[in-house]
């Protein structure tokens, strides 16, 4: 049990890290930003409680938002996520199941993963976008910010996915 | 009593999820408020530390273009020396005392540095960069930030060691600049769209200007010496109400490629803004 959570914290760490110098510096056409570090949250075990996945994506948004400038808007963005996690992941499930597994290309092949991380990454950019623009609004803009962060995510996600799936 | 309970307790992750955003939202609209900002953001020591680490780094990869970029200035300088030299030459004969005097004091009202750029944003409405000079080495905030190419940015406040600088990619920026060679000043805002473009708003209709034309500091803010470069204009139209022109400026300086810059100072800046603060408001 301590174990696991020192592997966690472990992971948080290095994750913070890797999102902090590489990724939030890519901004690829000044609109994608990739924020790979959700995979932390969205690869937590499926049976993980509400409250904790809660906490971490707090936490670990909270940590990206201190290196970028942007207090709260990551963590709002990441928690709401994190809150949203379970009931999407449950509506991908091949058969009723109460295995305790991590969701990966193994466990819900790929149509489900691709599907599972896209619907909860387009809703945090979705959130994170329209918490920074609120003073701003340009429609367009918000469209093609989300649209090309959650593709960028999405094609890190996938890739590193391809290369860990064994 | 006991059903409610019992609701409170099966539903309590609403409650804590409530909670955790309540607290991300109070965050986000706290930023303006100095305590928040300054321990919320990377001017904080660990993650200025962190970032000055990582700049020792990585800027040995643009050492090339900076002396390059140095050298050029240097040029700039001597060349300036060397034709001010003359000047004061000419006049020594006649005038001598005066000519130095009034150059003495023209220099001295302003006091500079120079600091590396640590962090930098540029895809957010509102950008910020980190510099690593703070408190200690006497930078506060309302000084300005200029690097070769020219104006980058207004302190915006200062630890003891960092210092978060609000640079023209910020919507809240606002610099008092005029048009080379005309006399009518105003002020410079992004739009939070381009970042290698800013507007030049509430234009008055009878200023002279044309595409291409210099866009300097005015001086009268006391923050920034008058005539640091700008941008050059780029696009002239009518304001809404067609009561004034709105001008869109190539900005010279590169915001994606910050790494050094100086940092100037008014010494009367803060007695200025005092003498401000007295004039009663109507």
């Amino acid at each position: 049990m301590t174990s696991t959570y020192l592997i966690r914290i472990r992971n948080f760490i290095l994750v913070a890290i890797i999102q902090v110098l590489i990724f939030s510096q890519i901004h690829l056409f000044g609109y994608a930003t990739a924020c790979v570090y959700l995979l932390f949250i969205l690869k937590m075990p499926r049976l993980t409680s509400r409250n904790e996945l809660l906490v971490w994506a707090f936490l670990l948004g909270l940590t990206v938002d201190i290196f970028s400038n942007t207090p709260g808007l990551n963590a709002a963005a990441a928690t709401a996520m994190a809150f949203a996690r379970n009931m999407v992941l449950s509506s991908f499930l091949q058969k009723v199941t109460s295995d305790n597994f991590v969701p990966s290309v193994r466990t819900l092949n790929w149509g489900g993963y691709i599907c599972y991380t896209l619907i909860c990454i387009l809703l945090f950019y979705l959130l994170l976008f329209l918490l920074e623009m609120f003073t701003v609004g340009y429609p367009l803009q918000l469209i093609i910010s989300i649209s090309s962060s959650t593709l960028l995510t999405m094609l890190f996600v996938l890739v590193i996915e391809f290369f860990t799936r064994n | 009593m006991q059903t409610l309970l019992n609701f409170l307790v099966k539903h309590n992750h609403w409650f804590f999820f409530i909670l955790l955003e309540g607290i991300s939202v109070m965050l986000i609209v706290r930023f303006n408020n100095y305590q928040s900002a300054r321990f919320f953001t990377s001017a904080n020591c660990v993650a200025g530390e962190m970032f000055s680490v990582i700049t020792d780094a990585t800027s040995y990869l643009s050492l090339k273009g900076e002396n390059k970029q140095l050298l050029e200035q240097n040029v700039t300088l001597l060349s300036e020396v060397q034709q001010l030299r003359e000047e004061l030459y000419s006049y020594k004969s006649a005038e001598a005392l005066a000519a130095d005097e009034l150059f003495l004091r023209e220099s001295s009202d302003y006091v500079f540095n120079s600091a590396r750029v640590v962090n930098n944003s540029l895809n957010a409405t509102n950008n910020y960069i980190v510099i690593d000079k703070g408190t200690a080495d006497g930078v506060g905030s309302e000084m300005g930030i200029y690097n070769a190419d020219g104006v980058v940015g207004v302190v915006y406040l200062s630890s003891k060691h960092y210092s978060l600088v609000l640079p023209l990619l910020n919507s809240k920026s606002n610099i008092s600049c005029r048009i080379k060679g005309g006399d009518n000043f105003c002020a410079l805002q992004w739009d939070g769209e381009d970042t290698q473009y800013s507007y030049l708003v509430d234009l008055p209709r009878y200023t002279k200007f044309e595409q291409g034309d210099t866009v300097v500091t005015s001086g009268f803010s006391s923050i920034f010496p008058a005539n640091i470069p700008v941008g050059t204009i780029d696009r002239v139209e009518d304001t809404p109400d067609a009561m004034f022109y709105r001008a869109r400026v190539r900005l010279l300086v590169d915001f994606s490629s910050l790494s050094s810059v100086y940092i100037v100072g008014n010494k009367g800046h803060n007695e200025q803004m005092s003498l401000e603060d007295k004039i009663p408001e109507k």
